[in-house]
């Protein structure tokens, strides 16, 4: 177990490391100095010398990126072109709003969708089974940012339920809270059908196993039977999914955040691709690589921790 | 005492894309109380069935049309869910044919044995557990206590199948109902099983009704018998008489094609031509005259009744009409042996000199890598490497078929692969025609794999889904053959010499039989037209009748072209059957080898004599008393210090624990590795 703990974060330490040598190398890849895209065009050739001098542009390529490689590990992604501040430090203020999001898109997806998905595998072709199925394909089909757009001309310009834009006053939870109902609603949309028709594609096959007719054989009570026995086995691939679709779910959550104007990594680097403000686009995509790795490798050990055949032959 | 079972003409459907299919026909038997009854059928018998009906479990598509299922007196078709849930498991349980699917892999027992007691309220929770740790204890599993706690898949298959029986029998039900209980088991296990289930039986009073396609089973345990042939029962009565005097055409074509009866070799087995019937249509006649030897035109278009032949054993056959008494008059037989085939070239006696050998097997050893690289450099770890074969010496001579046998992980799949060069042998040599096999490369061993085929475990498994029969057994022509050669010229040649019917060349394997699935396979393999063909388990999966096809037809292939075997198998009658030599290894070593007649009548090796002793014999008045061997295979990883086998051992001194025997030739020529050799 141990082992396994070892092997997957020494893992996940290399996936870093390549996404740290991709990030340099993409930078390095556009054309023209480096300082002078930065800087841009109406830069002065003292500050581009500065800047060069200060992002060690002079030195060899190997050296540049051991010097990033070094400094990065060390929680130093460089400082903001314009405000000097530290990236990590403008990354990390970014990062909870985002995660926040993500998390309660996530939640209330599997909340409605797991369960929707059991119940039609339970009744395959059934009207609800139908119903759901064509459901679950529209939300997967609609992007998230029309989802968006959408709910925010329905429910916050013309009902006017709900706020249109912002993330709530800092401090009240309250007001936060109903901040966040529509973007989580727009980000999470699409993962009810999709883990509704995950769900229901597994629990279908679990149901045809032999230990499902066991169970039933034994006696068992039927809602023992979907829950407690082939759920447990169903949502395995599911959770996998989900550590794996996290990516996607960012990038919905970065949509969001434009459209509602919250404050979040992805209207973080938004507004800096905007301003080609590089060091701050290049330390938020790593940390989210760092996010995204760390998901999946949470989604491992909970598959691990939920299957014993996992634990052990690992 | 009324039974405790009445089944009374029941019908079921299953509705499938292709139209109802009419699964049970007109079943009627009882089970009486504290009798063990064994149902007995090929695939498509419709046996499971059965006892998928009484559990009222049927597949979504099935159901039951008509008829009554009277259960102490109670009809169980009338039973709403609620009552039913009741009834199972609390008074009717089931064990499972393959303990390694039937139970949920990510359930500990304890959870699960809980999960199964939820309806003894009165119980608390360490009662539960207490009743169930003596109920694992009673089924024979060592340390309940720890072992409660561990997953199914930390189990061996045997001890599996002992935890299945243990949680069928929790709630104490009336009716036990075996589906094929041993079938994914080894010999060996399988003997202890049975010996379980009739000790079960004698100690607790329940009933049993056992679902099976082996004879020999159905005759160590059980005391009355159902024969079941497309859905319908065709003889039922006591064991003794059905097995002594079976009335029904199908009954003596079943028992006479059982290869564990048959005792001497190089004849040919009899088989029962002809496939099932399709039950999507109604027949009007019995349902086994297309089949029927003896049919006449009376069984064409009349359904026999059931006629009585002495107490309580009745069959449904014309011929059994006393109006019909005239029809007896016909020979009765199942198909004799084509008289044009003659016996096998019997080659097991004469000494081939050793240049002669076509494979040369020496001092071969295979390892594996252990688990995990890190894991072996942790304290207590498993050693980097496990020794899968060793010291294996094996000669196969022109024209002969070596059987080998062993039980599940013994490597003997791993020897065939290891000769055709799919798995690296670690040292020791295999020669073939003299040329050094273990260190070609791949591209070096290509050519010489037209020489060498394998027939694989799995008949339909083996065959791409995708790829029609004609382009399959055409498959190992385009591999080593140049372009444009006649595809469907060698198709169709292929096809007539394995007798496949030419028009199922363009099907796909999931259309086909197995039997005509192992055709193909066969076909496969005699392509290149090699001098030697592997076959892993070649009658694995396939009915009674139709593994006598496929080893007659290897049979008839052998003398045509020549051909040398190795056969790979755990099934001793088929190997029996079938080889001249035979090699019989245990934990990679191969134990003892020689003349396949000599070893079954007198073994050398106490685990020969425990396999040969282990086969159930369809004879009911020869039943064996005892277990012949106890416990299981230890693990390769572990080997056991001196004799692999001595834990296990009877026989066992001593010196068996310290001494690892060396391979010695007995004077009848035979080798083998054992310290006290049984006979000599």
């Amino acid at each position: 177990m141990f082992l396994y703990l070892f092997k997957r974060i020494g893992l996940s330490i290399v996936i870093v490391l390549c996404a740290l040598l991709a990030l340099f190398l993409l930078l390095h890849l556009i054309p023209g100095n480096p300082a002078t895209i930065a800087l841009g065009p109406r830069a002065t050739p003292e500050a581009i010398a500065r800047y060069a001098e200060k992002m060690h542009l002079d030195e060899p390529v190997l050296v540049q990126f051991w010097i990033y490689l070094f400094n990065a590990v060390s929680g130093d992604l460089g400082v903001d072109v314009f405000s000097e501040r530290s990236v990590t430090r403008i990354v990390l203020e970014a990062l909870p709003s985002t995660l926040i999001l993500a998390a309660v898109a996530l939640f209330w997806a599997a909340l409605l969708g797991i369960p929707l998905g059991c119940i039609s595998a339970v009744r395959p072709n059934s009207w609800f089974d139908r119903v759901t199925g064509v459901l679950s394909v529209a939300t997967i089909a609609i992007p998230s940012f029309l989802v968006s757009i959408w709910s925010l001309l329905v429910f916050a310009v013309i009902l006017r339920w709900l706020p249109v834009i912002g993330a709530g006053e800092p401090g009240d939870l309250a007001d936060q809270a109903y901040h966040l109902i529509l973007p989580a609603f727009a980000v999470g949309l699409s993962w009810v059908g999709y883990l509704a028709r995950m769900v229901r594609a597994s629990m279908l096959e679990v149901m045809n196993e032999t230990y499902i007719r066991a169970a039933h054989a034994f006696g068992l009570e039927p809602r023992t039977v979907v829950f407690r026995y082939a759920l447990k086995v169903a949502i395995l691939p599911t959770i996998t999914l989900i550590g794996i679709g996290f990516g996607g779910l960012l990038s919905s959550a970065l949509f969001a955040e434009i459209i509602f104007t919250r404050p979040g990594v992805g209207k973080l680097i938004y507004d800096m691709v905007m301003s080609r403000n590089f060091p701050v686009v290049q330390g938020a995509v790593l940390i989210i690589t760092g996010v995204y790795v760390l998901i999946n490798l949470g989604a491992d050990l909970v598959v691990a921790w939920l299957d014993p055949r996992v634990r052990s032959s690992l | 005492m009324a039974p405790l079972l009445q089944i009374r003409n029941l019908d079921v459907v299953f509705d499938t894309d292709r139209g109802p299919v009419r699964a049970l026909r007109d079943v009627s038997f009882d089970v009486p109380r504290g009798k063990i009854v064994g149902v007995v059928g090929e695939s498509g018998s419709g046996k499971s069935t059965v006892i998928w009906s009484v559990a009222r479990l049927l597949s979504g598509n099935g159901r039951i049309v008509d008829g009554t299922i009277l259960f102490d007196g109670r009809d169980l078709c009338d039973l709403a869910e609620p009552a039913l849930r009741d009834f199972r498991g609390r008074q009717a349980s089931i064990v499972f044919q393959d303990p390694m699917t039937s139970q949920i892999p990510v359930k500990s027992y304890r959870q699960q044995i809980l999960d199964i007691l939820y309806r003894n309220r009165e119980q608390s929770r360490s009662q539960k557990i207490g009743h169930a740790l003596a109920m694992m204890r009673r089924v024979g599993i060592p340390d309940p206590e720890q072992r409660i706690d561990q997953f199914p898949h930390q189990f061996s298959g045997g001890m599996r199948q002992r935890m299945g029986i243990a949680m069928a029998l929790l709630m104490k039900p009336q009716l036990l109902m075996a589906d094929e209980p041993t079938t994914a088991l080894d010999v060996t296990m399988e003997a202890q099983i049975i010996h379980l289930l009739r000790s079960l039986q004698a100690e607790m009073r329940i009933t049993i009704i056992l679902v099976s396609h082996n004879l020999g089973l159905v005759a160590e345990l059980c005391d009355e018998v159902v024969v079941m042939y497309a859905g319908e029962v065709v003889e039922r009565g006591p064991i003794g008489a059905v097995y002594a005097r079976p009335a029904h055409p199908y009954t003596q074509a079943l028992i006479k094609s059982d290869p564990a009866r048959l005792t001497e070799r190089g004849r040919y087995l009899p088989t029962i031509p002809g496939d099932l019937p399709d039950l999507r249509l109604t027949h009007a006649g019995c349902i086994f005259a297309g089949r029927c030897p003896k049919a006449f035109d009376r069984c064409h278009h009349e359904k026999p009744a059931a006629h009585a032949l002495a107490d309580g054993h009745d069959a449904r056959c014309h011929l059994l009409d006393p109006e019909q008494a005239a029809a007896r008059a016909l020979p009765a037989s199942v198909t004799a042996p084509s008289p044009q085939h003659g016996a096998m070239p019997d080659n097991s006696g004469t000494q081939v000199s050793e240049p002669d050998a076509l494979i040369r097997v020496r001092d071969l050893r295979v390892s594996f890598p252990g688990r995990g690289g890190l894991a072996s450099l942790l304290p207590g770890g498993q050693p980097a490497t496990i020794d899968v074969l060793v010291d294996v010496n094996l000669d196969l001579r022109p024209g002969e078929t070596l059987g080998l046998v062993g039980e599940s992980g013994s490597g003997k799949t791993t020897l065939g692969r290891c000769i055709l060069g799919l798995v690296p042998a670690s040292s020791g040599s295999i020669t073939f025609r003299g040329r050094e096999l273990t260190r070609l490369s791949e591209r070096e061993f290509r050519p010489l794999r037209e020489n060498m085929a394998m027939m694989f475990q799995d008949p339909v498994g083996s065959l791409s889904p995708r790829q029609s029969v004609r382009a399959l057994m055409v498959e190992p022509l385009d591999v080593h053959r140049p372009k444009g050669f006649d595809r469907d010229a060698a198709a169709l040649k292929l096809a007539d010499m394995v007798n496949l019917p030419r028009e199922l060349l363009s099907r796909y394997p999931h259309q086909l039989s197995g039997g005509q699935a192992r055709r193909v396979g066969v076909a496969r393999a005699l392509a290149l037209e090699p001098d030697l063909i592997i076959a892993d388990e070649p009658t694995a999966g396939l009915d009674v009748s139709i593994q006598g096809e496929v080893l007659n037809l290897m049979r008839d292939l052998q003398i045509a072209h020549n051909l040398t075997y190795l056969i790979i198998s755990h099934n001793l009658p088929v190997v029996r059957h079938i080889s001249g030599r035979l090699a019989i290894i245990y934990l990679g070593r191969i134990v003892e080898q020689g003349d396949c007649e000599t070893i079954f009548r007198r073994p050398a090796h106490p685990y020969t004599e425990a396999l040969v002793n282990g086969i159930p014999q369809p004879d009911p008045e020869h039943r064996r008393t005892l277990i012949s061997i106890e416990g299981e295979v230890p693990s390769v990883a572990v080997r056991p210090r001196g004799c692999e086998f001595h834990a296990r051992c009877r026989y066992a001194q001593p010196r068996c624990r310290e001494e690892p025997p060396a391979e010695t030739i007995l004077s009848d020529g035979r080798t083998i590795c054992c310290h006290f050799p049984l006979t000599d």
